[in-house]
């Protein structure tokens, strides 16, 4: 093996500085490379494909399987790649977007907040929790408690005031219930042409019980408490905010049939709570509430499933 | 040997320029791509072929409107809004409704508790009639109000029925002709609470706010504040369903609110008269553009 030349060895070696250093000394293409790679498109150095135009189908006058797959001069002119054509159908096509909550074998923790929305005597407030399973995307089952707070509304005073009538009326403590719940109606809504939210409608039915107990209209008699079977049926509305959150509206008629104080208690009649409450006024009571609370879901993520 | 150094600069050199050249053009158009990837969606409307379903529309809407928890009277009744819609989001209109009253649950518990059948000015408990006559009804409410859509999408039924729907809220001045029939016979006090002679100590007001006449009829201007969702069955069709509410002075009982033992304006309160909706709204005209 010869010695190199060392003159023709320090012109390669110069030429090959300057070409170092003017790779080198050229930042943006330096950084170039790395964003070609991140995009994964045209590796193989073939131009990135042109098919967001035509996903976008504007001006398009009517949707003809058979003229798009016959009008080959029009495809070569938008085609630029070299990649094979293949023939689809419609059928091949998934035209419905997936749906972006999935709540199969999750857990829906949800506090909320309700109130009475048809009584003009005596308005309830409540605190509770709902935990629901679902067992599918669209049925679930679970169990929920509230806590009731009481406001006498206007009427009240005035029918005392006005009408000299002492109104008889009952307050509620709590409530418990076993639910399932039925989701029929799902979609999609956009906030100010902006951003798209997802919702659906789902409807409840169960049963459980209410406690009740009289507020006396004379206040020197005891009041007394009523155990109360309670189906209840409801429709609400359920927002997707994220994966792990959503907001909930919605009305829940308890249906139950109430004892009330009755009518004559006097010193010498009813005085007693038992008394009382075996010579209760009994009526059937729809007691309709809104209901506002915020779900929180367990597990937070899912894995989406494709649907075909 | 020296072919071979000129032919190893020649390659270095032209490598050197494809290396100044090359990864240029690239450079230029690297970021151009990846930033038009990056900024594609973000620069696209939400949805596209959107149908502009109330946008230069203009909606009649023949409509059935009821009192939501009424106190005293339930107003159910029929009526027509009309409204343009200048754009997709806003819309200015005009609702007007007739109404009939009905007693409420606890109005007949009171009449049935049972109140007084004949007028006893004695007793401060108010006779069926007294009671009866002092309530007002509302013949005629309705409002003016701008509107807006900030939300429209597609709803799927029982994976069945694809239908469009839209919210909007409305704001506005409302309106209402309210009415009460008290007979002179009933409410026959000619100066309620007002001492009809104050030079003579024998004389008093009655303090009896049952023979006061109600003060609670005529128009009534007030605020108006309402939302609700259009489902659209077709391109021009659509069902409407509302809660509105209807702000204004109103003294419903006609009675004496504030204890002072005689019916007098300042009985009249602000108060809320909800309503709830259904309509069956027809936009013209009936056809319908798309967004691109």
């Amino acid at each position: 093996m010869r010695r190199p030349n060392l003159r023709s060895s320090t012109v390669a070696a110069t030429v090959a500085a300057i070409a170092f250093c003017s790779l080198a000394a050229i930042p943006g293409d330096a950084q170039a490379q790395p964003d070609d790679e991140i995009e994964m498109e045209g590796e193989d150095g073939a131009p990135p494909p042109v098919d967001e135009g035509e996903i976008e189908m504007e001006g398009e006058e009517e949707k003809n399987l058979e003229a798009d797959l016959g009008a080959e001069s029009d495809t070569v002119k938008i085609d630029t790649t070299s990649r094979e054509l293949k023939p689809v159908s419609w059928q091949d096509i998934v035209v419905v977007m997936r749906k972006p909550f999935l709540k199969i074998r999750r857990t829906d923790l949800m506090p909320f907040l309700s109130t009475t929305m048809n009584d003009n005597m005596i308005r309830h407030y409540s605190a509770g929790g709902q935990f629901n399973y679902f067992l599918t995307d669209v049925l679930a089952v679970g169990v929920e408690g509230q806590y009731y707070t009481k406001q006498f509304r206007e009427p009240f005073d005035l029918v005392g005031r006005q009408a000299r009538r002492l109104p008889t009326i009952n307050k509620y403590n709590f409530s418990a219930a076993l639910n399932f719940h039925y989701v029929p109606v799902y979609g999609k809504f956009a906030i100010l042409d902006k951003k798209l939210v997802a919702w659906e409608t789902y409807f409840t039915a169960g049963v459980g019980v209410t406690q009740s107990e009289v507020v006396p209209r004379d206040p020197r008699f005891p009041g007394f408490t009523n155990l109360l079977i309670t189906p209840n049926i409801g429709a609400s509305m359920r927002f997707f905010l994220f994966q792990w959150l959503t907001v909930n509206v919605g009305i829940r008629d308890y249906i139950f049939v109430d004892k009330f104080e009755p009518l004559l208690r006097d010193q010498m009649n009813n005085t007693t709570a038992e008394a009382a409450k075996a010579n209760a006024d009994s009526t059937l009571i729809n007691n309709l509430m809104f209901q506002i609370g915020v779900s929180f879901w367990i597990p937070p993520t899912f894995e989406y499933t494709t649907f075909r | 040997m020296k072919k071979t150094t000129f032919t190893l600069a020649g390659t270095v050199l032209v490598s050197a320029a494809l290396g100044l050249l090359g990864p240029t053009a690239s450079a230029d158009d690297a970021p151009a791509i990846s930033s038009q990837k990056r900024n594609y969606l973000e620069e696209q409307p939400a949805v596209r072929h959107r149908l502009l379903l109330v946008a230069k529309r203009l909606e009649m809407t023949a409509l059935f409107e009821s009192t939501i928890n009424a106190d005293f009277r339930h107003f159910i009744g029929g009526g027509l809004k009309l409204e343009y819609h200048l754009s997709d989001m806003f819309s200015i209109g005009v609702i007007g409704v007739g109404s009939t009253a009905l007693d409420t649950k606890l109005t007949k518990r009171i009449i049935e508790s049972p109140l007084e059948p004949n007028v006893d000015n004695q007793t401060r408990e108010p006779s069926v009639e007294e009671f009866r006559q002092r309530l007002n009804s509302m013949p005629l409410h309705g409002a003016a109000y701008a509107s807006l859509t900030p939300w429209y999408g597609k709803l799927a039924a029982f994976g069945q029925a694809y239908v469009n729907f839209d919210f909007y809220f409305q704001a506005g001045v409302s309106f209402a002709s309210l009415k009460s029939d008290c007979n002179p016979s009933i409410c026959n006090d000619p100066m309620p609470g007002v001492d009809p002679a104050p030079a003579d100590p024998m004389v008093n007001a009655d303090d009896n706010p049952n023979n006061d006449p109600p003060l609670n009829s005529g128009f009534r201007p007030g605020l108006y504040l309402g939302g609700g969702i259009h489902v659209f069955v077709n391109d021009f069709i659509a069902i409407d369903l509302a809660v509105r509410d209807y702000a204004f002075s109103d003294n419903p009982s006609g009675a004496d609110f504030n204890a002072d033992l005689a019916v007098k304006d300042d009985d009249s309160r602000f108060l809320h008269h909800l309503f709830a909706g259904v309509g069956v709204s027809v936009m013209l005209p009936f056809k319908v553009k798309r967004t691109r």
